[in-house]
């Protein structure tokens, strides 16, 4: 058994967030989204300031026949879209090479964390939840610690969990029982050394356990939950773990989650996941469209 | 799930996610091969389009698992499972390979050259069908 802080520390090359993504995370946190400090760091990213024209210049946002330049862009897009397209593109560059370890494709770990960042949002604005941006955050940050698992395990990673994977058993307890910790705590941990406020990190620790109970219990932590269950349903980013996770019976009693409601969320997120990618496919050439 | 037609060298592998397009008829339009009620139709269509016939196909279907502790709330990949047997019983097509079912991911994959289908789970590869 390794405890967290080892796992961490260990790490030579411990992921790092971008400067862009902490500046905003505080923004957040303090729940005042500056646009004007948004719109810089957008302009000091080459890469950034690609896919905003995109953006922009989509289907979605444009006009035919008329080519937005990044200022126009920028103002046509509004603060809300733009904090998106900044956290997702910014995000991808953790995400997009990792997910080997736990049997996932390249870019399968960036689908999954988009998808649950789009899940965890819709989730938020049906549910009236004003943090939608915090929960789309949290969604998006959700898995980080199998960045950190990959890194320290590497290649052992799947020989060890394979000894572990038992059928009805929950694929958290199963790598508690292989490491002596599971991904979720390694990434509140990880979140908590970026200097990330200790509510995303709880909510990154709770993704598959929310808490039911007061005072632990939080709607933001069900709503990453639930998020992270429909992608699930959606088949982002399914790798050893199958489908091994159990959706909370607080949360899919207080979100009204039935039959109808998952299969909605299962099509919005999908959708709109596969409109982020139609319209980001060409501006990353990194294949980490969001 | 797959198809393919070994005289014609016609094949393909459709990924739907939801049983019925009854749940939005618009978005189904959009995206029909999201729903097996729509997708597997036009599945079947466009291979007959490009030459199949429906005697020779030979069909596999993987995937359709469920997350733990479902307790009948939801059964989206039961759900799945059954409009798939619903719709190819009603049009007689017989299953050769089967690979469905469980909490587990499985990847899936055809050879157009030779039909031959195989599920994947955990690295370790299961042949559903060759000649």
């Amino acid at each position: 058994m390794v405890a967290v802080a080892h796992i961490l520390e260990s790490i030579e090359s411990l992921p790092e967030l971008p400067v862009a993504v902490t500046r905003i995370t505080a923004m957040l946190s303090s729940g005042q989204a500056d646009l004007k400090e948004i719109e810089k760091i957008a302009r000091h990213d080459e890469a950034l300031s690609m896919a905003i024209l995109r953006w922009a210049n989509s289907a979605r946002y444009g006009r035919p026949g008329r080519v937005f330049d990044l200022g126009e862009s920028i103002v046509r897009l509004g603060g809300k879209t733009l904090l998106k397209i900044v956290l997702q593109q910014k995000v991808a560059n953790l995400f997009k090479d990792a997910g080997s370890a736990y049997g996932l494709q390249r870019g399968a770990l960036w689908r999954g964390a988009v998808g649950g960042a789009i899940a965890a949002e819709e989730t938020a604005r049906k549910h009236s939840f004003k943090d939608w941006e915090l929960c789309f955050l949290c969604g998006l940050l959700r898995d980080v610690g199998k960045l950190a698992m990959e890194s320290f395990y590497g290649g052992e990673y799947a020989t060890l969990i394979s000894a572990h994977l038992t059928p009805g058993r929950s694929f958290v307890e199963c790598e508690r029982a292989a490491f002596g910790t599971d991904h979720a705590h390694v990434g509140a941990e990880l979140a908590l050394r970026w200097r990330l406020p200790a509510r995303i990190a709880d909510a990154i620790r709770h993704h598959h356990e929310p808490p039911a109970e007061e005072p632990e219990h939080d709607q933001l932590f069900d709503i990453v939950h639930a998020a992270d269950m429909i992608c699930l349903w959606a088949g982002l980013a399914i790798g050893v773990d199958g489908m091994q996770y159990k959706l909370a019976p607080h949360v899919r009693k207080g979100l009204n989650l039935d039959r109808k409601e998952a299969e909605m969320d299962i099509m919005v997120t999908w959708s709109r996941l596969r409109e982020l990618e139609g319209i980001m496919d060409d501006t990353s050439g990194e294949g980490a469209g969001p | 799930m797959t198809l393919y037609d070994p005289v014609a060298k016609v094949g393909g592998l459709l990924h739907f996610m939801l049983p019925s397009a009854r749940l939005n008829e618009e978005k189904a339009d959009e995206m029909p091969a999201m729903f097996a009620d729509t997708g597997i139709p036009m599945f079947f269509k466009t291979a007959y389009d490009l030459g199949a016939r429906k005697e020779r196909l030979v069909v596999c279907a993987a995937g359709g698992a469920e997350v733990l502790g479902d307790d009948g709330h939801f059964k989206i990949g039961s759900r799945n499972r059954t409009m798939l047997r619903k719709i190819f019983w009603k049009n007689n097509i017989l299953i050769s390979g089967d690979d469905t079912g469980g909490s587990i991911c499985r990847t899936m994959a055809i050879v157009i050259a030779d039909g031959a289908v195989s599920s994947k789970h955990k690295g370790k590869e299961r042949v559903l069908w060759s000649q």
